[in-house]
């Protein structure tokens, strides 16, 4: 990419250096699981605004978090960036116009990009009764679906709600909500699965097109194999304690403040395909997912396991790996052969112990911290 | 004689909404609002364990 190539996109997205350009561009290029080498073919789409595909952005039966998630970044230009390589004609929340305005908007993308446009849809489908539970403009958000699809370029489910059904489709799914590839049988939708989905999925998408053409490749269930193409688990930084067998039994216990894996307080890490623990979330540093606070996964981004396994019930393992034995948390001491002398020997240790640890506390001469306290057995 | 205007939907908000207002002689006579969308998360979580209740109570509203 040319130096004055560069200076267009700087005026456009502010304050950021050549440089930190291309390394963007460098490490978007990994997580497409594509060589670095391909960075500036990817700099040189992003750069080059004549080819902005106009997006339509279709709200039905959500909560607008997929969007809120794409417009809260703390990274400096991700949201510039986004909206900067799209050209976002239709979108209810960030709209000016309402109503006729907004419809009318609608309808001028439709006619002179048909063909052309990309339909992103967010939120689940609500087919019963007709499709009566989500409406817009009078339509049904079905009708409306049908309609926009049909002359799509292409066409991305973001969220779980719109790839798979999530929240409104789990049980007794009340107004028969149903998911986009599902409404739109016979064409091909992306789907990027998420309760938030990751906003960089969809930028790495939008990225892929412009950069080559084509879409990523994509699973069976239309999601790109880049984000989904591996298990939480399989990525997850306290594999290492699932490994080793170390487990956080309860909420609040020793293991669980020593960040042991979540696996027995229900996580469903082991069965859910995103990839969570490498890109993370919010750009807040390391450890910004459900697993790194210390809440095990609860399958979000998977049909048949968010909202539909309850959140503390264990899954079975997909991908066991055998370990050696269970370590306890606090490691086992030689334990005396008899049982008069163990009873005594345990007894005497306990005392050491016990006084041990007062004398350590009078030698800090700090309270005592309800929080971490002294095992004394 | 009243006239009625309608404006749905109403954008830069979560959710679709819809107005429809009755004016007569330049003054808004009567107005409605009404939530274009329903999900039944009052009926989704029925019989669920209290403890996973905010999973699904959250996300009523992710704005
Ligand atoms: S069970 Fe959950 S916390 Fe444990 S290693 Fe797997 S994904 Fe991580």
């Amino acid at each position: 990419m040319t130096t004055d190539d560069f200076k267009g996109i700087k005026a456009r997205l502010g304050d950021i250096s050549r440089r930190d350009f291309m390394r963007y561009c460098s490490i978007m290029a990994g997580a497409l699981g594509l060589s670095t080498g391909l960075a500036p073919r990817i700099a040189q789409a992003i750069a080059d605004p004549k080819r902005r595909p106009p997006v339509i952005w279709l709200h039905g039966q959500e909560c607008t978090g997929c969007t809120e998630t794409l417009l809260r970044p703390s990274h400096p230009s991700l949201d510039s960036l986004i909206l900067d390589i799209i050209s976002l004609d239709y979108h209810e929340t960030l709209c000016a116009g309402a109503g006729q305005q907004a419809e009318a908007s609608l309808a001028q993308s439709m006619r002179e990009n048909a063909g052309k446009y990309v339909l992103i849809i967010e939120g689940a489908i609500p087919v019963k009764d007709n499709g009566i539970y989500c409406k817009i403009g009078g339509k049904t958000f079905l009708s409306l679906v049908e309609e926009v699809a049909a002359q799509a370029g292409a066409i991305i489910a973001i969220g779980s709600c719109a790839a798979w059904g999530g929240i409104p489709s789990a049980h007794p799914n009340p107004t028969g909500a149903t998911s986009a590839p599902e409404v739109l049988k016979g064409k091909t939708v992306v789907t990027l699965p998420g309760c938030p989905p990751n906003p960089y999925n969809l930028l790495s998408t939008v990225v892929h097109v412009l950069s080559f053409g084509k879409l990523p490749k994509l699973d069976s269930l239309g999601r790109p194999t880049f984000a989904y193409g591996r298990l939480i688990h399989e990525n997850c930084e306290r594999r290492p304690h699932f490994d080793a067998g170390r487990f956080a039994e309860k909420f609040g216990d020793e293991g669980h403040r020593l960040g042991y894996c979540l696996y027995k307080l229900g996580c469903k890490g082991p069965v859910t395909h995103a990839n969570c623990p490498e890109i993370q979330f919010n750009d807040l540093g390391g450890g910004t997912w459900p697993v790194g606070t210390g809440h095990p996964c609860f399958g979000c981004a998977e049909k048949g396991v968010g909202f539909t396994i309850p959140m503390f019930t264990q899954v079975e393992v997909l991908s066991p790996t055998p370990f050696a034995r269970q370590a306890p948390i606090i490691p086992e001491r030689p334990v005396p052969v008899s049982p008069i002398t163990a009873a005594l020997a345990g007894g005497a240790l306990g005392l050491a112990i016990g006084a041990s640890a007062v004398a350590l506390r009078k030698l800090k001469d700090s309270p005592d911290d309800p929080d971490h306290p002294v095992k004394e057995d | 004689m009243a006239k009625r205007i309608t404006i749905d939907p109403i954008t830069r908000i979560e959710g679709h909404l819809r107005i429809d207002c009755e004016i007569e002689g330049g003054k808004v006579t009567n107005a409605w609002s009404s939530g274009q969308m329903w999900r039944g998360i009052e009926l989704i979580l029925q019989g669920r364990d209290p403890r996973e209740a905010w999973i699904f109570a959250q996300r009523i509203c992710g704005v």
